[in-house]
């Protein structure tokens, strides 16, 4: 299980991180809040905090709170483009209901 | 569905909270716009990939309104209709516009800012100038996703305060939230400099459709200086291209020419302009309606002896601006080149010469504006960390002045002053029992108020009626971060604060603007009531997340009681929300600003004192 | 320390009210009281908090633009000194002085004629070395000898140097127009 990037998501982040100079990697999580229940947290990441699980995937470092694991463990980060707009989509296998937003979702 | 994106360390932002900011760079030939998604700044495309927008504003039969390529495909077909470079024509008279004779449309002679006849009636450039901002705010919302929190509208930095405050109200009419206005010269060194890491002085030499600017910054651990500025508001490419149109002219004998010719043989001369950046001639060949036939070969060297005066005008502002900075071209360290025009060799060989140095042209001098302001607007609406923000220090452009007797100027504001700035004088009555007192508000460099540009004219009232002379009356200029001037009077014996009247020269009244605002919303179908709803919505939740954050940083330095007020008309704001009432709303905002404004005193003198702290200690004494 | 906008422009910036100014602690003070005041840094907040941080950064650059260079910080501290600022009613020179003035004026006058740009270049330089040493006989006048009235005097003529050095720039300016 742990936390992948798709190959498209994998390009963009190491592209992002290249491109802004700094970082290790990305972080993942949630919180609770929003309209379902919890918010999605997409972050660069530049030093890991205490006790924060790092997974590897495509090379690239993904940095999850231990907290947070539970809720997106199995979770496939994706880049996606629709219409002019692009960007990042969570494909999370614990999800029951999510917001029409895409931002929030409950478990 | 919302995509994400990533953000700063820390920055997530709370669902249907994210705070989107576009930077837009609105040119005289083409106006782009741009953002920071996941920490990096881009010019977003259309459908088609395409970052430019060319600004040109074709008003239609139907009602409809075009803008950008397909416009200028009409330009051929509908002259007076279709807007070009309409920039030019901001907060300007019709005297004071250039080769008006050359264009196509039907001025309005009228007092103030030039105003054309179309098919959808008299319009403004300022309402042409909106139609390009909202076709490139309604880009930027698709690309993101979302409604824009901010946009920061990139000016010459040379622009004047009618030209400014034009570009403001364009953006009032677009519906857009306007962040800062950005002078374009320090946008560009805000992505120069912090893609290069750069440190020390700069020049950037900007050369755009339309304007030229010349800025001196200085760069030091995140600080950007503007330390002088200078430039002509009314020179650009489009000034090379014409120079080629008359030399075929000129050289073809051609007679007085049909507009459909002279439309043709102006793309020809744009068309070898640019092609000659990469060639050494290029031949120049055209079919005219009046059966004539041009063929004619332009060489590069021609091509710098016939814009030889052009390149040379950029030489005096060059000269003057590093005066201004007290500097010699050996001190600055870099020539950053800014604007399409900047890609033709002989502008860059004069710069090359004139600062004895390579100039720098590794970021797209297209580009780079655009980018700047999508970086500054991201830091404005507050998607960073103060700590890791830079800062930009920037200058009023033309110095301010008041008309005194016998058609002179007092300089009350000196041009490269940092922004903002206060200066105060004082007045008195000249007859008895007077109560009104009218001022004249000029900008430029001269010493007689016809050599400078009309800013407005103002009247003070309400002043309590005393012997002549004894009247103390202070008139306070202020300009603020955005370049705009706004002016404030008290009679200072009594504490009367006076009302000011401004009657702008070029400029839209308030009230034009409502009634603009108001058309536009009837043309939309929008209704101006749920419109001003929503706006109030959106300023309570501003406000009250702002203070809530506040409180949770500084709330020890409330009283018990001062604490329970603010409580109480934060509760008080809340509570009109529920309701459609956005009078009522903007009363709960207003009451809760007061009862929060020691507070946010306070706060800022805490982060003073913070700021100070550790020198007091270890530099003061020596 | 109290911190308001009626504080005097020394205080602000944490510095010693001393004529001889070390500028690079001036300069880091401007700095950062800008990047809590400046109103980029209030750009997202009501508007209320955007108008306090408007005053503060106009004070702060008033502040700075008076210390920062020497002539008008001279009139300042002078002005904190109790001595009128209103130099203009009090042109009182010794003929000396009011005499190489004339000199100087003449000259600029003849580069100026004759249309010599690298003459008035040069002039502009001499006037600028003759300042530089009147400004350290004034450092001498203000923080040790405490002479203000000598000090005045001095910055009398100084403003007399000063209006020179702004005709020869706008002869300059005339020159390449």
């Amino acid at each position: 299980m742990g936390i992948t990037l798709s190959d498209s998501a994998a390009k963009h982040v190491a592209g992002f991180i290249a491109k802004r100079g700094k970082g290790i990697g990305i972080r993942l999580g949630v919180r609770t809040s929003g309209c379902s229940g919890m918010a999605y947290k997409l972050e660069f990441v530049d030093e890991p905090e205490e006790g924060d699980l790092v997974f590897e995937s495509h090379g690239l470092k993904v940095v999850v709170d231990p907290k947070s694991l539970p809720y997106i463990e199995g979770t496939e980060l994706d880049f996606v483009r629709e219409g002019l707009n692009e960007g990042f989509r969570f494909r999370n296998p614990n999800v029951k209901n999510e917001c029409g937003c895409g931002e929030s979702f409950n478990v | 569905m919302a995509l994400l994106h990533i953000a700063e360390p820390g920055m997530s932002a709370e669902p249907h909270k994210h705070r989107l900011a576009a930077g837009i760079d609105l040119g005289t030939t083409n106006s782009l716009v741009a953002t920071v998604r996941n920490g990096i700044a881009v010019c977003l495309p259309d459908e088609q990939g395409r970052t430019m927008v060319p600004s040109v504003v074709r008003y239609r039969t139907d009602g409809s309104i075009e803008v950008g390529q397909s416009a200028v495909r009409a330009h051929a077909t509908d002259p007076k209709n279709t807007i070009l470079s309409v920039k030019r024509l901001m907060g300007r008279g019709l005297r004071d516009v250039a080769h008006v004779e050359a264009m196509p449309y039907d001025f309005m002679d009228s007092d103030g800012m030039v105003r054309l006849r179309t098919v959808q009636g008299v319009k403004s450039p300022v309402e042409v100038s909106a139609e390009i901002l909202r076709v490139l705010a309604a880009r930027a919302e698709a690309s993101l996703g979302g409604e824009l929190t901010g946009v920061v509208i990139t000016v010459p930095a040379y622009f004047d305060d009618a030209q400014r405050q034009a570009t403001k109200d364009a953006a009032t009419l677009a519906g857009l939230n306007v962040l800062r206005l950005l002078n374009e010269p320090t946008a560009a060194a805000v992505a120069y400099g912090l893609d290069n890491a750069a440190e020390g002085v700069y020049a950037v030499f900007d050369l755009g459709g339309g304007t030229f600017d010349l800025s001196i910054l200085k760069l030091s651990r995140g600080i950007f200086e503007v330390l002088a500025t200078n430039g002509d508001s009314a020179l650009g490419g489009d000034d090379f291209d014409h120079r080629i149109f008359c030399w075929v002219l000129d050289r073809a004998n051609i007679a007085p020419h049909s507009r459909e010719d002279g439309r043709r043989l102006l793309m020809k001369a744009r068309e070898a302009k640019e092609l000659l950046t990469v060639c050494e001639e290029v031949p120049i060949k055209a079919s005219l309606q009046s059966g004539e036939e041009v063929n004619l070969v332009l060489t590069r060297d021609e091509f710098a002896h016939i814009t030889e005066h052009l390149v040379r005008k950029t030489l005096a502002p060059m000269r003057k601006v590093l005066r201004d900075a007290g500097l010699a071209p050996e001190d600055v360290k870099g020539v950053v080149m800014v604007g399409g025009a900047t890609r033709m060799p002989h502008v860059q060989r004069a710069v090359a010469e004139f600062f004895d140095q390579e100039p720098l042209n590794n970021l797209d001098p297209d580009k780079v504006v655009a980018l700047g302001a999508a970086i500054q607007a991201n830091v404005l609406v507050g998607n960073r960390k103060d700590e890791d923000d830079w800062l930009l220090l920037d200058v009023i452009p033309l110095s301010l002045g008041l008309e005194t007797m016998g058609g002179l100027v007092e300089k009350v504001i000196p041009r490269n002053a940092t922004l903002p700035i206060a200066r105060a004088q004082e007045f008195t009555t000249y007859k008895d029992g007077q109560t009104a007192m009218a001022f004249h508000v000029v900008q430029g460099e001269r010493e007689l108020v016809s050599d400078c540009r009309s800013l407005a004219r103002f009247e003070l009232r309400g002043i309590p009626p005393m012997v002549a002379g004894a009247a103390r009356i202070r008139v306070t200029f202020q300009v603020d971060a955005d370049g705009l001037l706004s002016v404030a009077a008290r009679e200072m014996s009594s504490g009367v604060e006076a009302s000011v009247l401004v009657k702008p020269s070029y400029g839209l009244s308030e009230h034009e603007i409502a009634e603009m605002l108001r058309q536009g919303m009837d043309h939309a179908g929008d209704d101006m009531t749920a419109r001003a709803l929503a706006e109030q919505r959106v300023e309570a939740g501003r406000v009250l997340e702002a203070i809530e954050q506040a409180l949770a940083k500084d709330g020890e330095l409330l009283d018990a009681r001062e604490r329970m007020q603010i409580d109480q008309s934060m509760a008080a704001l809340r509570a009109t929300l529920d309701g459609a009432d956005h009078h009522a709303i903007r009363q709960a905002i207003d009451t809760l600003s007061r009862a929060t404004d020691e507070f946010a005193s306070r706060r800022m003198d805490k982060s003073i004192r913070g700021a100070l702290a550790g020198r007091n200690i270890n530099e003061i004494e020596v | 320390m109290g911190v308001d906008l009626q504080q005097d422009h020394f205080t602000l910036f944490g510095l010693p009210r001393r004529f001889g100014i070390d500028r690079a602690a001036l300069d880091a003070a401007y700095h950062e009281l800008h990047s809590e005041v400046h109103p980029d840094r209030h750009a997202h907040l009501p508007d209320a908090d955007k108008r306090r941080a408007m005053q503060w950064a106009t004070r702060v650059n008033e502040a700075y633009s008076t210390l920062s260079k020497p002539r008008p910080r001279a009139c300042y501290l002078l002005q904190l000194e109790g001595l009128d600022a209103g130099f203009e009613s009090n042109t009182a020179m010794t003929p000396d002085f009011l005499m190489e003035q004339m000199e100087w004026r003449e000259a600029v006058e003849e580069a100026r004629n004759a249309g010599d740009g690298d003459e008035l270049s040069q002039l502009h330089v001499r006037l600028r070395h003759q300042a530089r040493e009147q400004y350290g006989h004034l450092e001498r006048l203000i923080d040790v000898d405490r002479d203000y009235d000598a000090a005045a005097e001095l910055v009398r003529r100084l403003m007399f140097i000063e209006k020179l050095q702004h005709e020869i720039d706008d002869a300059l300016e005339a020159l390449e127009t």
